[in-house]
């Protein structure tokens, strides 16, 4: 009886042994190499119905490879569960991509909120500046009245200061007078520093004209340094010397021939 | 009575034998797997690098599906045209996942550079 027990222990190694020498075919150990990776990797989270086929498909490769190791069979089902396991891996990667596409939406519907309101805040922000320069130009432009004329015209806000009141005739120096008309003149646009200025050199007839062209530009360079003196931005501030091109009276009077010889400063719009 | 019924059960043996005969010489079902290509090609597997090799092994098994079978190998050839259709479906899915990852990296870009042109920070992650 122990022979037999021994004998058959022997005959079912033997079989066993046997069994362990074949080999699974590579379409196999890929299959089982693809469903690991799948079901280790985001797979198993975004597509577990995926991984559960990929499953069932080396279940059967296995399964054939039981029963018989070297058929076409095995070698088929083992290639189509490797197939599955990659099925499933891709299929993942699509759904993780249009996650990821899904947030990217949210966000951009986020991101055109915040610009809508971004807008809407830089808007108030203009508008209240807008508001407070205009008060400022207002302000400024009142002050201005008192000291010299003012008037509104399409190139800007004219200021025009006598040239008598500011230099002794044929001279381009600022009397102790015409500096505290100045002063007063430049306090006010410090109200309004942000805009251009422009200031203009006119004369009139008497002479020669390259000789008033040359007055006329030194005077607009001297009330521009001033000016800029007072803390206005010289970058702002241009001087021209028109000379005798521009009467706004006629130059036969000596009246006309006083308004003539003046100097202007244009605020720009 | 008892006749006929003897007479009905005998014909529906012939006929349930004739049917699994023709079981035996199954027709080979070549649609899925040509469906499979077809519909890989429609999504553009053949421009995809990852996807047009698996389009290739699935046109390749087709044709070999259809060898066997000219040689008789019918069991064989089915089983081949399993492997075709497999490879078909993995080259769909594939196609598919690089369309969607463009179409999402397309998106996270546009959110940025809307970001960037209208000067908003950078979302948080």
């Amino acid at each position: 009886m122990k022979s037999i027990t021994f004998l058959v222990v022997v005959a079912c190694a033997g079989l066993l042994v046997g069994c362990g020498t074949t080999l699974p075919p590579t379409e196999l150990v890929e299959a089982r190499h693809a469903y690991q990776q799948a079901s280790a990797g985001q797979a198993a989270k975004l597509v577990p119905a995926e991984v559960h086929k990929a499953k069932e498909a080396l279940d059967l490769a296995e399964k054939s490879f039981l029963d018989d190791p070297k058929s076409f069979q095995t070698k088929d089902l083992a290639y189509v569960a490797n197939r599955k396991a990659k099925l499933a891996e891709a299929l993942a990667v699509t759904v993780a991509e249009n996650a990821v596409a899904a947030k990217a939406a949210k966000e951009l519907e986020k991101t055109q909120a915040d610009i809508a309101a971004k807008a809407k805040a830089d808007l108030a922000v203009e508008q209240k500046a807008r508001v407070e320069a205009d008060a400022r130009l207002a302000t400024a432009q009142a002050d201005l009245a008192k000291l010299a004329a003012v008037k509104e015209e399409a190139r800007g806000l004219v200021i025009t200061l006598s040239g008598s009141v500011l230099f002794t005739s044929g001279k381009a120096e600022l009397s102790n007078a015409a500096q505290t008309r100045l002063n007063q003149v430049a306090e006010a646009l410090m109200m309004t520093k942000e805009r251009k200025l422009t200031v203009e050199g006119h004369t009139d007839s008497q002479g020669s004209s390259s000789f008033n062209q040359e007055l006329s530009q030194r005077r607009a360079d001297v009330v521009r340094s001033y000016i800029i003196s007072r803390g206005y931005p010289g970058d702002l501030i241009e001087a021209r010397g028109i000379g005798e091109d521009r009467p706004v009276a006629a130059n036969t009077s000596a009246e006309g021939r006083a308004n003539n010889r003046r100097v202007e400063i244009i605020v720009a719009k | 009575m008892k006749h006929l019924n003897m007479a009905i059960m005998a014909g529906s043996v012939l006929i349930g034998a004739l049917l699994a005969g023709c079981g035996s010489s199954p027709v080979l079902n070549k649609e899925p797997s040509t469906s499979a290509i077809r519909a890989a090609e429609e999504v553009g597997a053949s421009t995809v690098p990852s996807a047009s090799l698996y389009l290739q092994l699935a046109k390749e098994g087709l044709e070999k599906a259809k060898v066997l079978a000219a040689e008789g190998e019918k069991e064989q050839a089915a089983s081949m045209l399993l492997r075709a259709e497999a490879d078909g479906e993995l080259a769909i899915a594939l196609s598919r996942g690089e369309a969607d990852k463009t179409e999402a990296t397309k998106a996270i870009e546009r959110v940025r550079q809307l970001r960037k042109d209208n000067q908003l920070p950078r979302e948080r992650k």
